[in-house]
């Protein structure tokens, strides 16, 4: 390389380099509408409706879902979730990871399309700026102009709304870990704490910055799912596909003209496609992987289709497979061991968490000695038994002992309030008349039951060590 | 990664993200298993700042993880640069003797 065109290269690149965001023209996706657009927006409604309402719902008097960090309690729904219950949160976990391995063997990027949040969010920052700064050829337009007080305005109100939304989403994120309605009191009051002020401000700013400024830079360059998906993708994944066949050579054409003569294709070259892609890539040269699924490109050419006259699904949802002539098998074993998996884990964890005992017994036998004999001639063991209660309430425990002949517990007290996340440790003594005792090891019951609530019952199985009687 | 301003040089803002995103992921995690095991409360008070608050402690210690984390991604691009090629600085200065 000589120094001339080194320089001129630098000179180049100085140039494009000059903004952090440049590389890139700015994409100015089009309005689309459409069957998949229809879905698209019916998942942003559910998804956002449900992040901003969940933690406005109440139950049994507070909030219904609240992670409280400090204390260590996850509420969700009157269960109370304490740090031993970790692994429902581990099964949770595994359960994400088999369903995208199982929802993209399907049919690829279903969640950047439909439910990421980032998607969701930038969907509607881009229906704000469309409802402010119009339609496409609007945006590119006032962009080009020159800073006049209308264009101001218009993106001084854009970015406004943006930060007020940004805002609204950070005050609700902190109020999943601090009551929200307390917060909306202090932010009314102005006396929010200052962290709470600090995370808030935080999380909205990373809200504006990703939703308004990098958009789909975002799913290029911070996702690692954009980057394993072709490992979770298969000849019988359905992505979103360009039918060359169909529509090779493309080309324009004249009104009710017979263009199969002319050797043209289906694909009429409007550009509509590349127009309303996010990421601003060409679906006709292939599945990329800055392809996000979200099917715009899909509905605009089935509506450019239908004006032509042209049958729709010139770009639609199909297999390799399919397009090469071969026979589609969307149901083949590895969708549905996923499947199956995936209904396994999560019917089992369902379960788990409704028939989950809000009670911990613990028995610990003194160690001591193997036993005692007491002065009336009777055979003792020493144990100790920790009950903690897990329920969000206080209640009134009664402890007993079963399942061995004869055996009598000895303890300050049977009866004991213990608080909602509180344990209480309980030294108590089982003796038993040793012409009872038939083995030298037996088993024993405690069990620790709740008076107010019968099915709040834990039955602990211990040893009884003894003689064993001539 | 080629010689910066090249085409084959990833974009700046890739650069930037390779730096503060992955540290983030990573001080987050830092911090759930750091303060699963150690209570900020007990530690204030040897550190001499008995008033800052649970999430105040939490919050801090994120911040710090993710300034330590961010050092070593960047470390590690300026570390992942082709090493610059012996055989080019022969055609100026001569082959090495």
């Amino acid at each position: 390389m000589t120094d001339n065109s080194t320089q001129a290269a630098k000179a180049t690149a100085d140039q494009v380099e000059v903004e952090l965001l440049a590389k890139r023209e700015k994409i100015y996706p089009r309005a689309v509408t459409g069957a998949f657009a229809r879905l698209r927006v019916l998942a942003v409604w559910t998804l956002l409706g449900l992040y901003y309402g969940v933690p406005w719902l109440n139950w049994d008097g507070q909030q219904a879902v609240l992670f409280d960090l400090p204390d260590r309690r996850f509420y969700l729904f009157g269960i109370t979730f304490w740090p031993q219950d970790f692994f429902y949160m581990a099964s949770l976990l595994i359960i994400a990871a088999l369903a995208l391995f199982f929802f993209t063997a399907l049919a690829g990027r279903l969640w950047c399309g439909y439910s990421c949040p980032q998607t969701v969010w930038t969907e509607v920052f881009l229906w704000i700026e469309r409802k402010i700064e119009g339609d496409r050829p609007r945006q590119i337009r006032l962009d080009k102009a020159p800073w006049t007080a209308h264009k101001i305005l218009l993106k001084g109100s854009k970015h406004l709304i943006w930060l007020l939304f940004s805002l609204f989403t950070g005050l609700t994120f902190v109020g999943y870990f601090s009551p929200i309605r307390e917060l909306a009191v202090h932010v009314a009051t102005f006396s929010l704490g200052p962290w709470e002020s600090f995370w808030i401000l935080f999380y909205g700013f990373a809200t504006y910055g990703n939703a308004g400024w990098l958009r789909e830079q975002v799913c290029l360059y911070m996702c690692p799912y954009a980057r394993f998906q072709s490992a979770m993708l298969d000849k019988d994944t359905l992505i979103i596909s360009y039918d060359a066949k169909r529509g090779e050579p493309r080309g324009p054409r004249r009104r009710g003209e017979d263009y199969k003569a002319k050797g043209l294709g289906d694909c009429i070259n409007c550009q509509m496609c590349v127009q309303v892609c996010p990421t601003g890539i060409d679906i006709r040269d292939g599945l990329q992987y800055e392809c996000i699924g979200c099917a715009a490109c899909i509905d605009i050419c089935d509506q450019v289709m239908e004006k032509m006259g042209y049958p729709k699904g010139l770009i639609r949802y199909t297999t390799e497979n399919a397009l090469e002539g071969k026979p589609a098998h969307l149901l083949r074993p590895r969708v549905v061991i996923y499947g199956l998996l995936l209904l396994g884990l999560t019917g089992a964890l369902v379960y788990s968490i409704m028939t989950r005992i809000p009670l911990d017994v613990d028995v610990m036998r003194d160690r001591n000695a193997l036993y005692r004999e007491t002065d009336e001639g009777m055979v003792e063991n020493i144990y100790t038994v920790k009950v903690m209660n897990k329920d969000s309430k206080a209640h009134r425990f009664h402890l007993a002992v079963s399942g061995l002949e004869g055996a009598r517990l000895i303890a300050q007290t049977a009866e004991f309030r213990i608080a909602s996340g509180e344990a209480v440790d309980l030294p108590v003594r089982v003796e038993v008349d040793p012409a009872e005792l038939r083995r030298t090891s037996s088993e024993v019951d405690f069990e620790v039951a709740a008076e107010d609530g019968p099915e709040l019952r834990r039955v602990e199985k211990a040893r009884f060590l003894g003689p064993v009687s001539r | 990664m080629a010689e910066p301003g090249s085409e084959t040089d990833i974009p700046r803002i890739q650069k930037c993200v390779a730096v503060f995103w992955p540290s983030f992921l990573t001080a987050g995690i830092a911090t759930i298993l750091f303060f699963a095991v150690f209570d900020p409360k007990e530690m204030l008070g040897c550190a001499g700042l008995p008033g800052l608050s649970r999430i105040g402690a939490y919050s801090i210690g994120f911040f710090f993880f993710w300034v330590v984390s961010s050092g070593s991604c960047a470390l590690a691009l300026y570390f992942a640069k082709p090493c610059p090629s012996l055989r080019r600085r022969e055609g100026h200065d001569g082959p090495a003797s």
